[in-house]
Order: C-alpha cells, then structure tokens, then sequence
C-alpha cells in the first residue's frame, strides 16, 4: 500500500463515515482511478466491520422483500437478441436507481457551480448530470446551457476503451428512438452545440447515456448495445 | 443477544459463516431461492446497521433495498479471506446509509438537528455477548482508547454522525474531534496490525 498518511486518514474517514458530502464525493470519485486508494478504503472497512455484528437486529418492513426480487428481476439481464432500444430503455430504468449517488456528485459539482456563478452574473439556465454504470461509478459529468442548447462532457473517471470510442445519446419519449450526440472524449472535455434542434423539454427531461461503439462511433446510427454509463439533469443555480 | 436468523439453521458463529457464504456463492450463479434465504437469514442485521443511521421515514428501507440489489450485483466479488459474508454485507449496508446521511444539499445544513435527538438504542459493542475473533480483537483495540473518545468513533460507526454532529455533541470544536478521530484510528490500526 503507498497511499500517504493524508490519504490514509481519507481513506478512515471514509470507512468510518465522517466525511463531509463533499470530501466523501471526492473520496468516491477518485477510488475509482487510485487502486491504493481504493485498497486503503477496504482495509479500513475491513477492521472496521466486525462492529457492525454488535448492531441489533430491527424487523425491515415486510414488504421490502417482493420489491427487491422485483429489482433484480428486472435488472438481471435477459437474453440476446432484444432490439437495442429495448434493452436501453430497461437499463435506463434500472440505472434509475443509482441517482441518489449521482446526485451526491451533481451536488458537489452544483455547490462548485453556485459558488462560481454568484461571483459573477447569474447564468440562470445551466444543468449538470452526472453520467455512470452504478452508484459507486461516476464516468462524466455533462452541463447544459438551456439558453444557447450548447453542452460540455468532462471525463471523471472514464477510461477510453481499447480501440472503441465512447457515444453520447439523448433518450427521451418525445422524440422516440434514441438520438446520437456524438463521439465523446475520454480523456479531455468536449463541447458541442448540437442541441439546437431539440425542444427545451426535451433536453431538460432526456436521459443522456453512454455506449461503447467503433471509433467514430456507431455504424448504424442507433446504441450498438445498452449504455455503459447514464443520468439525468437537474438544475444548477437558483 | 440472539441474533435473529442469523443464518439457516441454528448453529455455531463459524457454521452460520459457512452458510451465509454457501448462499453467496448460489447467488453469484443467479439462484433467486438462495437470495431469497439470504435476505431473510440477513435483512434484520442489515436493516439494524441502516436504521441506525437514517432513522426517519422510508431512507432506512430505501438504502436497504439498494444494499441488497447490490448485494445481489456483487455477490460474486465476496472473498472470505477478506472477511465474514456478515461483514462485507454490512460494509455494503452501511455505504449505502451513508451515502444518503452525506447526501449533497446545496446550502442546507440538514444534519445537525439529529444530533440532538435522544440516543435511546446506543449499541454498546463491549456488551455483546456473542463475539466472532475480529470483533474480539477490535473491542480490545477500542478499549485502549479514552472512553471518549471510543464513543466518538462508535457513535461515528453506529448512528453515521458527522464530525459536526459528534462537535455538538461532546462540545468540543470540529478540528479537535478530527484530531481525536485521526488519533483514534491510528491507534486503532497499529493495535489491530500488532
């Protein structure tokens, strides 16, 4: 292990829990480039863990069991052969679910946004989302400028894929099948405009996802396969 | 304590162990039957360790929820020589009840009343009467420590308050409980490395 003793007391801290929303964003975020980091994180789960045998046991409320098994139900994947639509849609519902911790780093990102636009003039329409596979996962973290439709794609912790290309889709019911926004770059950010052509509500209420295709993205103009990485907007600013 | 369901069957610590570990690995190969076992062998315990921390409204059901859909997900990846099914359960519990009490809520400071409210169930860990080898050894290590500052770091553990909820609590500044908790843990992990 060679983390420094700094980060080993992050890293405590986190197991242990008494870090603050934002510190334990940033915790979450950077575990997943750091493997020490994120080895340091479970050694301290690890000797903390035997406390939690000592919690008394308190009856969940009974109907907890059926949702569950209808969650992975519903999460478990099914076979091949289902369009690509389909299986984004499913995936997007089931992704659904990991917004709490999307919204732990949307609001780190919206607490850095307010505190940049209150020094200078109120920019009142912009929107984060922060894409990932799962709770733990945050790939990229898209803002919207409602006003001129433009957007940029920073990479948190993607990694490009080996001889793929990364592929942005806005995902919406009103405009029905998804609709490319391009190739996005994993390792700098990417700024594009071509949101014009959607209605506000569309933007505002889309989920942005992420596929893996070819370089240049996909031959056929629709996902090649689910989304890797998904989420949706909320507001930044007043 | 009688540990409810602890595992199928009645049994030792150790043979409870194997069996929550068995259904791991059922689970790992998609067998909802033994997710089934597990949750109700487990869900009493995990939902102690959840409600603990967020004990308003559904957010203790929620995180449970998300736990075990994550449990499910992740089953594959437990490995018991880095510890109990119930530990790697709980730590995944756990996370998850944390991540909603450090929720992010731009310009709230949404967590201090909690701090003040009666702590009726405190788990006191130095009384439990059915102890595995790790918390044997963890209770030994925390027993070095001042008595308060053991409570910070239980109180940390047990209910997820901040370092500005434990300040209120024990009247003392932020940075002196951050001191304490580094000092503590420090302690804690040469002890438990000795």
């Amino acid at each position: 292990m060679t983390v420094t003793p700094d980060d080993d007391f992050a890293a405590a801290e986190y197991a242990l829990g008494t870090l603050d929303p934002s510190e334990r964003a940033v915790m979450a975020a950077r575990r997943l480039r750091e493997p020490d980091l994120d080895e340091a994180i479970r050694a301290w789960e690890a000797r903390l863990a035997p406390l939690a045998e000592a919690a008394g046991p308190i009856e969940p409320p009974r109907d907890l069991l059926p949702a569950i098994e209808a969650r992975i139900r519903s999460a478990t994947p099914e076979a091949p052969g289902n369009a690509a639509v389909a299986s984004l849609r499913r995936s997007v519902t089931r992704w659904r679910a990991a917004a709490i911790a999307a919204s732990i780093i949307a609001g780190v990102l919206a607490v850095g946004f307010i505190t940049r636009e209150a020094t200078r003039e109120a920019v009142p329409h912009e929107y984060v989302a922060v894409l990932q596979k799962d709770a733990a996962s945050p790939a990229f973290a898209i803002t919207v400028n409602l006003d001129t439709r433009e957007f940029t794609v920073r990479p948190v912790a993607a990694t490009a894929p080996p001889g793929k290309a990364y592929e942005l889709w806005l995902i919406d019911p009103k405009i029905g099948a998804p609709r490319s926004l391009g190739v996005i770059a994993a390792d700098s950010a990417t700024r594009r405009a071509n949101l014009t052509q959607y209605d506000r509500a569309v933007v505002e209420d889309a989920t942005y996802a992420v596929t893996v295709e070819p370089p240049g993205g996909s031959p056929t103009g629709q996902p090649s396969g689910p989304p890797v990485f998904v989420g949706k907007l909320i507001p930044v600013g007043p | 304590m009688t540990i409810r369901g602890e595992a199928p069957g009645r049994g030792s610590p150790a043979q409870a162990t194997d069996g929550l570990a068995d259904l791991l690995g059922r689970i790992a190969a998609r067998d909802a039957a033994a997710f089934s076992a597990l949750y109700k062998a487990t869900s009493a315990k995990l939902y102690g360790v959840v409600a603990r921390i967020l004990p308003r409204g559904d957010a203790a059901a929620d995180a449970l929820q998300e736990a075990y859909v994550r449990i499910w997900e992740k089953a594959g990846e437990f490995d018991p020589a880095k510890g109990s099914p119930l530990a790697w359960m709980a730590t995944i519990a756990r996370n998850r009840a944390l991540d909603e009490v450090r929720r992010v809520r731009p310009g709230s400071l949404e967590d201090l009343p909690e701090s003040f409210e009666p702590a009726a169930d405190e788990v006191d860990p130095l009384a439990a009467r059915e102890r595995s080898e790790g918390l044997v050894k963890l209770l030994n290590c925390l027993q070095a420590l001042d008595e308060e500052k053991r409570a910070v770091v239980l109180l940390a553990y047990y209910r997820g308050l901040s370092r500005e909820a434990l300040a209120l609590r024990f009247g003392r500044p932020v940075p002196t409980i951050k001191t304490w908790l580094h000092r503590s843990l420090a302690q804690l992990r040469d002890c438990l490395a000795s």
